[in-house]
């Protein structure tokens, strides 16, 4: 079986800060980590791996600090991977990403099974991951919080409101991955992320994996980021303790402070 | 297998951070801080190959280690004096416990002593110090005699004792320094020898997630394949070859302890709100308690970095780098938990704060692997032999360079080191002129103005080069800036004790010479703008350490 995870490097959210006034991500020292979802999809791509002797191939596009994140994959254990890196591809929105990673997938070839991450937390959209089942004309399972292979088939469960689903697809397949919120991700020792070294990272241009520029950058891409800002701060809640009728009576008395009630 | 690139040093410390961060909360290092004890479980998971293997950097890939270069070696330290300064005293007893064997051991030694250090996961104690032989072990009392068998010696039979042993209590194995009839030796020395046993645990003021202990050897018989190298007499030369090395490590462990404890303290002035705003916005607060801590890290990392670099090439040596690195580091990390606990105020004070404990802990960094006071006459020794042999040409020398590199980069304070070089040649010059060594305290203050200057050199040519030292946070404009501040305050600290001290043991000497000599008003002169850009490295810390 022939694994391909999609992954992709993003800035550590739990640091980054919007500036209020220009709508800019203060990126100043804040460290690039692997999407935690995923990290949280390549795991579940290295157990199928443990189980069936797949090979797991690691696939994403930026620049080329970007290695790192494919390090840490093929540290984990990961066989290959494949960097997609070109100014060509700089500024595609979520559609001329997805038609890079398909186009690419292509050229890897041979796949059974596509993993993504449920979204990258840099923006949030959850739609490359559906985009590269377009365009590879394959079906896709979203929003699954775990996943068996065997054979030529998947079995995976699916959150959906209020419970989850019980799925089985034949392959090839597109699987997007979230994490349970008890999830502690995965790192590998020392001498595993020595041994990261001697494996295979392909850097592939445009060119190479013969993709239409038309349909790249910002040329290819159909939607714009119009600004970024934070929510606006919420005034803070004052919180009360007492007996119910102390609290109902309380409550009365602020509405009424408020001109709520007369 | 290729050496470790920058990648996977960096992967490797996110490992260590991730393992760190699951696994070794605060409250789990307060509790064993009160307990005054030794996470035993932890120490054996940072040894497991499937969890972090952190003691394979220490042995050689052909003994199935990861042969880490010193680079990465004084940032897993740096790393793990983060987490906890005695964990990582745990970890560096083994680091520092193999080196007579990775410098002395015969290749059939390293193969059987470092595999079973690789893959039993064996905790090791590096047995020197001595109740009378601390960084003097001529004074060493251990004696090793032979055991010989048909005209052979076939093994030594220790007898002694030795005190403060990291590792004391729980190792597997340890090194052993010992008088043999051919002069001071190592040996290696199995927990369970009989007649080798270990006092009890230290109740230290510090550290205390470290086991400290004496041993006791009591005609501990070893056979003579345990003599590391298999010829006598090479203990001492096998403990120097490494002081260089084994310093920068604990350089790197008060860089980051002092950096953890400054960390948390402008943490909590971001959120703390005094006369209408966070106190990290306050100028006063920043540019006393915080900011100069900040310069003096980065300084000193540029100098560990540098001098890891040279070892790369030089394998062993490098005594005096590696004793100014020690005292500029540790030092500097002392102070900066000092005034991180002033910084917090009254939190600062409890054990609620890590910065509490960080003070304690980082307080053995300027003890252990030689004192303050050993590591300054080291300095002082190693360079005024220099200052002697160029006829007071050494520092004028590297003087000249800084002019050059001021006149190519006027940005990041080349004027004021070579300021700083010209005084600390003179002062130095006034010194063996008047016979001023004769005062062991001049020398011990010379071995601090000289580590003063050279760090600052090393800084200011880095910032020239535009180098961003790794595992810094500063691009190179703040880095510059840093640069420049730094320079001025060594030139200014270099120039006015030096007078100082010549005024101080010399009463012929004239005051308005030695004193226009040294050009103090030239080097006071540099500090127009010195606030500015206090207030500007301030700013930057603001923006990086935002919440």
């Amino acid at each position: 079986m022939n694994i391909i995870v999609c992954i992709k490097q993003v800035p550590d959210s739990t640091q980054v800060k919007v500036d209020p006034k220009t709508g800019t991500l203060i990126r100043a020292g804040v460290p690039s980590i692997l999407n935690p979802y995923d990290h949280f999809a390549l795991e579940r791509a290295l157990d199928i791996k443990a189980k069936t002797g797949a090979k797991v191939t690691l696939l994403s596009m930026g620049p080329n600090q970007a290695t790192a994140v494919l390090r840490l994959g093929l540290a984990l254990g990961a066989d290959e991977g494949v960097l997609l890196s070109d100014r060509a591809f700089a500024g595609s929105d979520t559609w001329a990403t997805s038609y890079a990673l398909a186009t690419a997938i292509k050229k890897i070839g041979g796949y059974d099974l596509i993993l993504c991450g449920q979204m990258a937390i840099d923006g949030d959209t959850a739609q490359t991951g559906p985009g590269i089942a377009y365009h590879l004309n394959i079906p896709q399972i979203t929003f699954c919080e775990s996943i068996d292979a065997s054979g030529n088939q998947v079995v995976v469960k699916k959150l959906i409101e209020g419970g989850h689903q019980i799925l089985e697809a034949d392959l090839p397949v597109l699987v997007t991955m979230t994490m349970p919120p008890d999830y502690v991700a995965k790192y590998p020792s020392f001498m595993a992320a020595h041994k990261a070294q001697d494996k295979t990272i392909h850097t592939w241009t445009a060119a190479d994996i013969g993709a239409d520029p038309s349909k790249l950058g910002l040329n290819g891409s159909p939607t714009r980021v119009d600004r970024i800002f934070p929510p606006p701060a919420r005034a803070k809640g004052e919180m009360f303790s007492g007996s119910a009728v102390e609290l109902a009576n309380k409550f009365v008395e602020i509405l009424k402070k408020e001109s709520v009630l007369k | 297998m290729a050496k470790n690139d920058l990648t996977t040093r960096n992967l490797m410390l996110d490992s260590l951070k991730q393992y760190a961060k699951n696994r070794i909360s605060f409250n789990f290092i307060r509790e064993h801080d009160a307990k005054n004890e030794i996470p035993l479980d932890i120490l054996k998971e940072m040894y497991d190959h499937n969890i972090l293997g952190v003691h394979l950097l220490l042995i050689p890939e052909e003994y199935g280690g990861l042969g880490g270069q010193t680079t990465e070696i004084y940032r897993i330290c740096e790393q793990l004096a983060r987490i906890d300064l005695g964990i990582a005293t745990g970890v560096f007893a083994t680091f520092l416990g193999s080196d007579p064997l990775n410098v002395g051991g015969t290749p059939e030694q390293k193969a059987k002593w470092f595999k079973k250090i690789a893959h039993e996961n064996k905790l090791v104690a590096y047995g020197a110090t001595e109740a009378d032989a601390g960084s003097d072990l001529v004074s060493l009392r251990t004696r090793a005699e032979h055991v010989v068998k048909d005209g052979k010696v076939v093994g030594y039979k220790i007898t002694g004792s030795k005190m403060w042993i990291s590792n004391g209590g729980v190792a597997d194995i340890y090194t052993v320094l010992a008088l043999a009839p051919g002069g001071p030796s190592w040996f290696i020395v199995e927990k369970g020898t009989p007649g080798f046993t270990q006092d009890a645990h230290e109740d230290k003021h510090g550290i205390r997630l470290s086991n400290t202990a004496g041993l006791s050897f009591d005609e501990v018989y070893v056979p003579a394949e345990n003599l590391i190298g298999l010829k006598e007499g090479q203990g001492f030369l096998q403990a120097q070859a490494v002081f260089g090395y084994t310093r920068l490590m604990v350089a790197a462990f008060g860089l980051g302890g002092g950096e953890e404890a400054v960390e948390t303290a402008l943490e909590y002035a971001g959120q703390r709100i005094q006369a209408g705003g966070p106190l990290s916005q306050k100028q006063g607060f920043m540019l006393k308690l915080i900011t100069p801590h900040y310069v003096r890290f980065e300084a000193a990392r540029a100098y560990i970095d540098w001098t890891a670099k040279q070892l790369e090439v030089n394998n062993h040596g490098l005594a005096t780098e590696g004793a100014i690195a020690k005292l500029y580091a540790t030092e500097s990390g002392n102070k900066a938990a000092e005034d991180a606990i002033q910084a917090m105020g009254g939190f600062g004070y409890t054990k609620e704060f890590a910065v509490e404990k960080i003070k304690r802990d980082v307080k053995i960094t300027c003890i252990y692997e030689g004192t303050s006071e050993v590591l300054e006459m080291t300095i002082f020794r190693g360079r005024w032999q220099e200052h002697l042999k160029s006829r007071g040409q050494y520092y004028l020398s590297q003087a000249a360079e800084f002019d050059t590199i001021h006149a190519q980069n006027p940005n990041v304070g080349a004027d004021s080191v070579a300021l700083g070089f010209r005084a600390l040649a003179r002062v130095l010059e006034d010194c063996r002129a008047n016979k001023l060594t004769r005062h062991q305290y001049v020398t011990f203050m010379l071995g601090d103005l000289i580590s003063e200057m050279e760090v600052a050199a090393v800084f200011t040519r880095e910032c020239a080069n535009k180098r961003v030292t790794e595992g810094s946070r500063f691009d190179i404009a703040t880095l510059s800036t840093m640069a420049r501040v730094n320079a001025r305050q060594s030139a200014f600290k270099t120039a006015s004790e030096g007078l100082r001290l010549i005024l101080g043991t010399c009463p012929t000497i004239n005051t308005a010479e030695v004193s226009q000599a040294v050009n103090l008003v030239g080097i006071e002169d540099k500090m127009r703008g010195l606030i500015d850009d206090m207030d500007t490295v301030s700013a930057k810390l603001r923006e990086i350490f935002k919440k």
